[in-house]
């Protein structure tokens, strides 16, 4: 069996080295190595552990073309998860070294506090977590996700927070039930407030770049909003001077959620515009027609705008919004993501 | 980005300086461009300031404004771009301030406002790239093929010399004292500057004016701490933990540590100190709150671990911060010029955050370690208090030499110089320490002479005032000059706080300071030359070739 050498750097400009045997993941044996890379599904479903292979052979195995930026593929665009060496490789990580963990993703106990239907098909989920040898708070980097185990059923899902680290240990998801969805089908039919769930993490790459003042754009399609509003809160909290939207879409008017909680946002973070839009509106509707995708292609056209822009919702929505900045011109390392595919 | 401010700059045969994406000490190429731009500005302020004030229109607020953005560029301060962004619009809307107030104050007094160019004449970009495109004409070494490397060099000392003095002003400025003249001599150093300075001779009087200007300010500075707080006193330190919840405090700013102090009393939580914070301990004003519990971990270096495993919320005061690490940046918070991208920063003294933060972490369980101290606080007062002692040992031979260790410590392995100097001093000699180099040794049993301590730790690097105030009481009471006494001074440095002191001491006409571990790199060959044939200046060889070659008896 053949040992490679793997040198990664982070988008800060850190090296990290480790060795990685021929049939084991670049992911795998960073984390023998005790590097554990943001990542969720670690069987190339997700997209979480995106990088850029820039030198060296290896093998992508198969992996979902969608948690792959459209051509990626063919320019070393690699899943940690899914690659394999064939020799020394270089590797370009597209986040910075403080979202890499020296040691274990932690692992605790969280008590539902609440569960509560917030749109059609989308429930707010809240849980305390349990206090342990680090006391009882709630740690986490806004845009990050981590993932809920339900005790004694193999269920394990990943969600993103949507509230910020907090003293008390309070967790907040936005989470779709999914028909037939194995966590939606026991959250819906089963779970309750009181009942414990594990929890893996934080993890994840996905959160705010400090570039000064640069205008941040976000954009969420669905329950992607749920990161979004992780990372508007904590501007809110830091009382951030940044010129800031949220283009926030869904596919019917009815599907629309957490409006109460942009308006109160928009109060404590005035420089706050919310772009509301909905693919398929009735005659009713007086806010855009379209996507998110849609909404920010024009926006960037009109404005000439070049802004941070912070992408989460489906692999489609991504593309289609990663195409329109392309074609604005807007550097692609000004352009962060996260796609929400099916575990 | 170009940098080479700091000890640990990048170095190689061919080049000198941090000029990649990442400096060194973790700052990105932004923030330091950002930084540098910032300098610009604050030099646009000071050249109508000086105007001002000369035409007895002061404007203190922006002399105050000076002391914290320069304080903002130190080594180890501020890494957050944000924050530089926008400390440049309050920078032009300051200079538009002051410069408004020259013109009336000129008109007023009959005369014809002068038109001034150069950072006078800055106008913020509206975007980041045009803050960056700005930034890249006026770093350090902007102008290095018209004027060399020498000019760089000597207006590269000035200006760092200026930031450490711009730093220990706003510690004194946090507690209230300020100068007329102290402003005036920073707004005349920044002014000079702007001026593009290339007289090599001009340049060195300037940073010896500014070392003079260091003294005047570390005077202000011992006068705000001793006034606030009290003089420090010997005083036993608990350095293992007690239990129970526990927040640490690093950095320098004790007007921080009281505040936090008062807002924590009778809550049951322990307040640490860290690093250059140790000396708050002997302070009596400090020391009387009860919860003021103890020292914990070492010197600014070791922090990423100190920080990690420190089981409550992490308040950072002032440099030196380095990157935190995910363990612990949730619960690490910022105040006064720190900063750092995505960590809680405290502008107002409010520490709730802080506090709450501290109730919910675990704090330090029950434990068997024994207790342990260190004896910290021998200041001015308490040295001179036993000045009788002392020169009766030293007229009795019993003890033969002084030796000061101070200045800054670091993570370079060179640094083992210190310790090893410390331990491998002779048991007829004393060492006093000042600033953060100590921490590699000062849990060591250095021992007593004849009741007086032989390591005698005099404070932060705060406080060198207090250890100038020592050596020229000595030299009155043996009828000597200070080059004359029996002490030497080894000298660390790391960053620009230190550089305000070196060029104190260099003012003050002391000769043959040993400086380590390496020496600036932005002092030249024939800058270094000149240092050594003017001052003596001396890089460290080996401990015990230098403590050999300070105790042998002076030529004739």
């Amino acid at each position: 069996m053949s040992t490679h050498t793997i040198e990664l750097t982070t988008r800060d400009g850190e090296l990290l080295r480790f060795d990685c045997d021929a049939d084991q993941s670049l992911l795998e044996a960073a984390a023998d190595a005790h590097i554990v890379l943001p990542s969720q599904c670690r069987q190339g479903s997700c997209g979480a552990c995106y990088a850029d292979a820039t030198r060296g052979d290896y093998i992508l195995g198969e992996h979902n073309p969608a948690a792959l930026p459209a051509g990626a593929a063919e320019k070393g665009g690699i899943l940690l998860c899914r690659t394999f060496p064939l020799s020394d490789l270089s590797v370009s990580l597209p986040f910075d070294h403080d979202r890499i963990l020296l040691g274990e993703i932690r692992r605790r106990n969280a008590d539902i506090a609440a569960i509560e239907p917030v749109g059609e098909n989308t429930v707010r989920l809240t849980l305390h977590l349990a206090p342990d040898d680090g006391g009882s708070v709630a740690e986490f980097e806004p845009g990050q996700f981590v993932e809920l185990e339900v005790p004694g059923q193999a269920i394990r899902r990943a969600y993103s927070l949507a509230n910020t680290g907090n003293w008390e240990g309070r967790l907040e998801f936005l989470i779709r039930l999914q028909p037939g969805g194995l966590f939606s089908t026991w959250l819906r039919e089963q779970a309750h407030a009181g009942q414990t769930l594990i929890v893996h993490g934080p993890q994840g790459a996905f959160g705010l770049s400090e570039n000064g003042l640069r205008p941040r754009w976000f954009v969420a399609g669905g329950t992607g909003l749920a990161p979004m509003l992780s990372m508007l809160r904590r501007m809110a909290e830091f009382q951030e001077p940044h010129p800031v939207r949220l283009y926030f879409g869904v596919n019917r008017v009815e599907e629309l959620f957490c409006l109460t909680e942009l308006e109160a946002l928009k109060a404590e973070l005035p420089q706050l515009q919310v772009i509301l839009c909905v693919w398929k509106p009735n005659q009713d509707w007086q806010g855009f027609c379209g996507t998110p995708a849609d909404a920010l292609a024009q926006d960037l056209d009109d404005l000439n705008a070049r802004p941070d822009i912070y992408l989460c919702g489906p692999p489609a929505l991504i593309d289609a919004a990663e195409a329109a900045a392309r074609s604005q011109g807007v550097p692609v390392e000004q352009v962060f993501s996260e796609r929400f595919l099916p575990a | 980005m170009f940098c080479y401010q700091c000890e640990q700059t990048y170095r190689s045969e061919t080049a000198s300086g941090c000029a990649s994406t990442k400096g060194m000490c973790g700052k990105d190429a932004t923030t330091s461009d950002l930084q540098d731009l910032l300098i610009h500005g604050a030099k646009g302020i000071a050249q109508y300031a000086k105007r001002a004030r000369a035409l007895n229109a002061p404007d203190n607020e922006a002399g105050g404004f000076i002391l914290y953005a320069l304080f903002t560029t130190l080594t180890n301060v501020n890494f957050n771009a944000t924050r530089f962004t926008v400390l440049l619009q309050q920078t032009a809307s300051i200079r538009d301030r002051v410069k408004a107030r020259y013109e009336a104050a000129a008109l007023a007094a009959g005369k014809v406002p002068e038109s001034l160019t150069g950072p006078a004449a800055w106008q913020p970009a509206a975007d980041m790239e045009g803050l960056l495109g700005q930034a890249a004409e006026v770093g350090i070494n902007a102008g290095l093929e018209q004027v060399g490397p020498d000019i760089i060099g000597l207006r590269s000392l000035v200006l760092y010399g200026l930031k450490g003095v711009c730093a220990y002003a706003h510690h004194a400025h946090v507690l209230g004292k300020e100068s007329e003249a102290v402003y005036a001599g920073i707004e005349d150093a920044l002014d000079f500057l702007s001026s593009e300075p290339t007289d090599a001779d001009a340049l060195l009087n300037q940073s010896l004016a500014l070392g003079f200007l260091n003294l005047s300010v570390m005077e202000l500075l011992d006068a705000a701490n001793t006034g606030t707080f009290g003089a420090q006193q010997p005083t036993q330190v608990r350095v293992t933990p007690i239990p129970g919840k526990a927040i640490l405090v690093s950095g320098h700013d004790l007007g921080d540590l009281a505040a936090l102090l008062e807002q924590t009393r009778d809550t049951g939580i322990n307040i640490y100190t860290h690093g250059e914070m140790l000396p708050a301990h002997a302070y009596p004003k400090l020391k009387a709150y009860p919860h003021l519990a103890g020292n914990y971990g070492g010197a600014w270096q070791d922090q990423q671990k100190d920080f990690a495993d420190f089981p409550g919320p992490i308040l950072m005061t002032s440099n030196c911060i380095i990157e935190p690490q995910p363990q612990y940046r949730q619960r690490i918070f910022t105040a006064g010029p720190v900063g750092w991208p995505g960590v809680r920063h405290i502008s107002d003294k409010n520490f709730a955050p802080l506090i709450q933060a501290a109730r919910a972490l675990p704090g330090f369980k029950e434990t068997a370690e024994t207790e342990k101290t260190i004896t910290i606080g021998f200041g001015r007062d308490a040295v001179l208090g036993v000045a009788d002692q002392v020169i009766d040992a030293v007229k009795s031979g019993a003890i033969r030499h002084f030796f000061l260790i101070g200045g800054c410590d670091g993570a370079a392995p060179g640094r083992n110089y210190y310790t090893e100097f410390a331990e491998k001093a002779p048991m007829d000699t004393v060492v006093l320490t000042l600033g953060c180099n100590k921490y590699r040794f000062n849990q060591h049993d250095f021992g007593d002479i004849g009741g007086i301590p032989r390591l005698l730790d005099m404070g932060q690097c705060n406080d060198t005032y207090s250890a100038i105030k020592v050596a020229v009481a000595l030299a009155e009471a043996f009828d000597c000059d200070v080059n004359d006494l029996p002490l030497s001074l080894v000298v660390s440095w790391f960053e620009q706080k230190a550089a305000a002191v070196l060029l104190t001491l260099l003012a003050l006409g002391i000769r043959n300071i040993r400086l380590g571990p390496t020496l600036p790199a932005f002092l030249t060959p024939n800058l270094v030359q000149a240092l050594v044939d003017r001052y003596g200046l001396q890089p460290i060889t080996t401990a015990q070739a230098d403590i050999d070659a300070a105790l042998a008896p002076k030529a004739a």
